[in-house]
């Protein structure tokens, strides 16, 4: 059955708000793994995440607030001076913040899943 | 013009986005650029081509949306929309300033505005805001033309528009490190060839008076790019050139007043050298001393206007740094261009760019048109 536009538009609007969310705590766990540098972040995301669907222009400016919150560090390497590098690492208080969003997010997830499953 | 050269592609793309990027913005334009080399080297199989480069510009999408959504760079002020705020307050600081320049220089040469423009303007200062407004709708109807004649160019040229707006990038740009080393180079110089007896002797009374702090002040140039030449543009070095600045400001006031510095020039008869006097040779001839006295007030008047700008700059650049919690002293950037590509005098060489122009073949035979020159 094909959606109507209206439905189309509200599935639109409410992934748009699912996404802004959970984009913060995805780049925070791929990061807690392992530093990247935003083409990196930014194709891993891309593998991972294929929900979340972010445009590469939406990913640096994250990365770019994240760090300001202090919840990232960052860290020039120009071992090829042709392709400069900013890495990105989670700093303590960022992996302090993704323990309780995972803890968060674990408490959300069951208690929708079994909302939408009486739905279901 | 387009290029073949994806390493050009990319560097007149990203001159683009920077045109609608705030000032500080130099960390978003590398990692955009590292961002698109390795786009296009995974769209071109690993080898970036003239085709994988624009296929990757094409992706990042228009500059100033680009621009907006990447470094956050803007929110919509009044009627400007975000994309252009950057551009459009700059370009406005940049006019306030080079007026605020020319005013000041032209005070210290003691002309009046209404000199200038007459004293005969109408309705004054009513007719001001209606001018303003007359000139903002012409401003307006020129920009809608601009743009209309140049949709049809591609993502990497630059449009008329974009080179308006790009005029001040290039006046906010730090000092670059040869620049400096020029600086510290000539302000010894010029301030030991000041101090040289053989030249004191040719100077009036009245700059002999104050030669010492003019060379005094040579040295402290110098000084001042000694530290831009090894710590780059950081808030000691902007509050430096500030003050200097306006030290000098205060210097050329005296200085105008002093008039033309040199009394005598040295002459030669075929024997000797002696001193030859200027102005008893105008005096006795009764030609005026003019000439001498203008070319001193426009020397004096190019440089407060340097000066004035050096303090705005100067001035915006630190309140932005403090802004980003930045403190007295770092290792700043240089204003040098980076260019992906290797200069000219390593090519000569034999050094060669890592990212050569390399022509996709398809199995069948097939060359991609665009790189085939």
């Amino acid at each position: 059955m094909s959606m109507s536009k209206k439905t189309e538009e509200e599935l639109d609007r409410w992934s748009k708000e699912v996404k802004r969310g959970a984009v913060t705590l995805a780049i925070l766990a791929l990061l807690s793994k392992r530093r990247a540098y935003g083409y990196e972040a930014v194709k891993l995301l891309g593998e991972k995440m294929s929900f979340l669907a972010l445009e590469q222009g939406t990913v640096y400016p994250l990365l770019r607030r994240l760090e300001q919150r202090e919840l990232l560090r960052s860290e020039w390497d120009y071992e090829d001076p042709t392709k400069p590098k900013k890495y990105y690492a989670v700093t303590e208080e960022g992996q302090m913040a993704l323990g309780a969003m995972v803890k968060d997010w674990s408490i959300l997830s069951r208690e929708m899943r079994e909302v939408v499953l009486e739905v279901e | 013009m387009s290029s073949n050269d994806p390493l050009k592609l990319i560097e007149q793309y990203l001159e683009r986005v920077r045109v609608y990027l705030p000032l500080d913005s130099e960390d978003a334009i590398v990692e955009l650029q590292t961002h698109l080399i390795e786009e296009a080297q995974r769209i071109g199989g690993g080898t970036m081509t003239a085709g994988s480069a624009m296929m990757a510009i094409e992706r990042m999408g228009d500059p100033k949306n680009v621009a907006n959504e990447y470094a956050g760079s803007g929110k919509k002020v009044g009627p400007v929309p975000a994309e252009y705020a950057n551009p459009v307050s700059r370009i406005v600081i940049v006019l306030l300033a080079i007026a605020a320049a020319f005013i000041t220089g032209i005070s210290l040469l003691g002309v009046a505005l209404t000199d200038l423009f007459g004293a005969s303007i109408q309705n004054w200062p009513f007719s001001i805001p209606i001018m303003i407004i007359l000139n903002l709708v012409i401003i307006g109807g020129i920009i809608g033309i601009i743009s209309l004649l140049d949709r049809d160019k591609p993502l990497t040229e630059k449009t008329t528009l974009e080179s308006i707006f790009g005029l001040g990038v290039d006046g906010f740009k730090p000092k670059g490190r040869w620049d400096a080393l020029g600086d510290v180079v000539m302000g010894i110089f010029w301030g030991i060839v000041v101090m040289l007896p053989a030249v004191v002797i040719l100077y009036t009374d009245a700059f002999t008076a104050i030669y010492m702090v003019v060379a005094i002040f040579l040295f402290l140039g110098a000084v001042k790019g000694a530290l831009f030449y090894l710590g780059g543009e950081n808030n000691f070095n902007l509050a430096l050139e500030g003050f200097l600045s306006v030290v000098w400001i205060a210097l050329a006031i005296v200085l105008i007043n002093i008039g033309w510095p040199v009394r005598y020039v040295y002459s030669y008869d075929g024997i000797a050298w002696s001193l030859f006097d200027l102005t008893d040779f105008f005096t006795s001839y009764d030609i005026p001393f003019v000439p001498f006295d203008w070319i001193w007030a426009f020397i004096m008047f190019i440089t407060v206007v340097i000066a004035v700008w050096r303090v705005i700059v100067a001035s915006m650049k630190i309140t932005m740094h403090l802004r980003a919690g930045r403190k007295l002293w770092w290792q700043g950037n240089w204003g040098e261009r980076r260019s992906l590509r290797t200069p000219l005098w390593k090519r000569i060489l034999g050094e060669h760019d890592q990212f050569q122009k390399q022509s996709t073949v398809r199995h069948d035979g097939y060359r991609e048109p665009d790189e085939s020159q």
